[in-house]
């Protein structure tokens, strides 16, 4: 996975001191992708506000360069008339958000902030 | 890849999918996407069963039906639900009741208002109605009422009693007054016996029943009218009615009052004329039971009861309408109207207005009086391809208007239908004057010649056209991309 190579580069990060005995933390990457941006937008900052809210360390959203899938296809169902072409496309939206939090917190928040459409991955991994 | 040099995978994928079976978007679960070795304590890895939440059969193999009794929570809620508690989990038999889809629509929710009722139907509420029972039996019950013959009504929106209280009363007060109508109300035969008194100096005894009878006909239906009629007056007799009693005698002469209050008593007070002509009538035996008797009956006696009197209305009733019939006849044959066309020497020569006057349209179509002009003249004079004279015009041909002769392919083929057809009229002109010298071979040639230039002339019009539709596709190409699909090219 991409995500793989993504964490070695990360690993490497500074924690600071906010490491909390009672809970123990990880670092978790939050991405979310989407065919609607504003929609995307909306569940971001939400996450982003929570995070805060909660005195988590937060990086993000990064903005992922926009996937357009094109189709050009035939407008005629037959061969006859002028050669018209459509053009549809579909664009992927993609942001990614990082903290560094305990598992059940990001539980708590991605549960809350709540948008139709928006596809959420949640990798955790050691801190 | 190789092989070496790969990197721990210490991490763990989750995705976010809506739960199985859900309705709501919302409800979504956090499920791991990755095969890593790594665990996370809080989003599910190892979690503590909880048997509420995952009610699958996986699920329940991994608990064994054996191992002791349940856990302290889930022997509560089996308890709750009102299931014994005798160590086996309930909880496994148990669905969440989630609006989903299926489950939201087929819950049966009974309204509690009933759907308005169409127009054409009323609702009463017969809740109270006492129903009449014949049998002896059913005295015993206090009165049979609606609500417990029909305890099943659905209840109804907008119910009316089942009996309207005014109309109750109404009906109340007819019962009284058709109670106490056998002595003071009216008699069936009152009308005659009106008559009777006032018609006592009459010989015929015969006539006054035939009178009666003939009354009858008449005074049953009156008498209906009658006692609809008589209802209202027996409300309390006010000021104005005592008046138009009054105006009534006065009007009526002193007719006999039989009835107290009775005020409409039209057929007591026919005033007499009326009784003798009704009387005459009778006696004409035209009455409608009888036979059908015509003057000629009278006259020739066919009758029985036919009075002198009879025959001779009848005798002069058939010379009056002889008498307007050869009247008739007589006038129309003396007023008869001939038209008579006013003849002067004036109107009879005709001049043309009166003429074209007389022509109708229909047959006749009038147009304005025009000098014969040249037809189609709006058209450019053609330019043969002979002539070498006039060549600044530049002619566009076809559908997509293209300069033919410019075309860049075609200008070889243009160069040579010209040289061909002007090499061919001198040709044609000599053959005209030597027509008697030709001989076989130069037919030949001649028609071999033709068919040449024919072939030739349908592989150029081929390629011209091929041509066409090649510029055409290439225009369409670029139209596809860039301009709107409205312009047709092709």
């Amino acid at each position: 996975m991409a995500a793989a190579a993504v964490y070695g580069g990360m690993k490497g990060g500074k924690l600071g001191v906010e490491e909390s005995h009672e809970r123990q933390l990880n670092r978790i990457r939050i991405t979310l992708s989407s065919k609607n941006v504003k929609n995307l937008e909306k569940v971001c900052a939400d996450l982003v506000k929570g995070a805060k809210d909660k005195q988590l360390k937060v990086k993000g959203p990064v903005r992922i360069p926009t996937k357009v899938l094109h189709i050009t296809t035939r407008k005629s169902p037959c061969g006859e008339g002028t050669n018209t072409w459509d053009r549809f496309e579909f664009r992927i939206h993609k942001r990614v958000i990082d903290l560094i939090s305990s598992p059940d917190v990001v539980k708590q928040i991605t549960s809350i902030t709540i948008e139709p459409g928006v596809e959420v991955e949640v990798t955790i991994a050691d801190v | 890849m190789g092989g070496g040099g790969r990197k721990p995978r210490n991490f763990a994928t989750f995705r976010l999918f809506p739960r199985a079976g859900a309705t709501d978007p919302n409800d979504r679960v956090f499920i791991r996407v990755d095969n890593n070795d790594y665990s996370v304590p809080g989003f599910g890895d190892d979690e503590p069963y909880d048997p509420s939440l995952f009610q699958t059969d996986a699920a329940a193999d991994h608990f064994s039906p054996t191992s002791g009794p349940l856990p302290e929570h889930v022997r509560r809620e089996i308890l709750e639900l009102g299931l014994p508690d005798d160590g086996y989990n309930y909880l496994h038999h148990l669905r969440e009741l989630r609006p989903t889809a299926a489950t939201a629509s087929s819950s049966f929710v009974p309204n509690q208002t009933a759907p308005p009722l169409p127009l054409d139907v009323k609702a009463y509420d017969a809740s109270r109605v006492r129903i009449a029972s014949g049998k002896a039996e059913d005295e015993l019950d206090e009165g049979r009422t609606m609500c417990k013959v029909a305890t099943k009504t659905a209840p109804v929106r907008r119910i009316e009693r089942a009996v309207d209280p005014d109309i109750a009363r109404l009906l109340d007060e007819t019962d009284v007054f058709h109670g106490g109508s056998e002595g003071e109300g009216l008699e069936e035969d009152f009308v005659i016996m009106a008559n009777r008194a006032e018609g006592d100096e009459e010989a015929d005894d015969e006539d006054e029943e035939m009178v009666g009878d003939v009354f009858l006909s008449d005074v049953e239906e009156d008498e209906e009218l009658k006692d609809d009629e008589g209802e209202p007056k027996q409300r309390v007799r006010r000021l104005l009615d005592e008046q138009f009693d009054l105006l009534a005698l006065e009007e009526y002469g002193d007719s006999d009052d039989d009835n107290d209050g009775g005020v409409r008593d039209a057929e007591c007070e026919l005033p007499t004329e009326v009784i003798d002509e009704l009387k005459l009538f009778h006696n004409q035996n035209v009455s409608v039971t009888e036979e059908y008797r015509t003057p000629a009956d009278f006259v020739r006696g066919k009758l029985d009861m036919s009075t002198t009197e009879d025959v001779n209305e009848s005798a002069n009733v058939i010379q009056k309408c002889a008498e307007y019939a050869e009247r008739y006849l007589n006038e129309t044959a003396e007023e008869e109207v001939v038209p008579v066309s006013e003849s002067s020497d004036e109107s009879e020569m005709w001049d043309c207005e009166t003429i074209v006057s007389t022509y109708s349209n229909l047959d006749n179509h009038p147009g304005k009086i025009q000098t014969p002009g040249n037809p189609k003249k709006r058209r450019l004079p053609k330019v043969f391809p002979g002539e070498t004279a006039i060549v600044d015009i530049i002619k566009l041909h076809g559908k997509e208007k293209l300069p033919v002769e410019y075309l860049p392919q075609s200008k070889r083929n243009s160069g040579k239908e010209k040289k061909a057809k002007p090499a061919e009229a001198p040709s044609a002109e000599k053959f005209k004057k030597e027509v008697h010298k030709e001989t076989k071979e130069e037919k030949k040639e001649r028609k071999a010649a033709v068919k040449e230039e024919k072939r030739e002339a349908r592989k150029a019009k081929k390629e011209l056209k091929g041509m066409y539709k090649f510029e055409t596709q290439k225009a369409q190409k670029v139209a596809a991309v860039t301009g709107p699909a409205s312009i047709r090219l092709m």
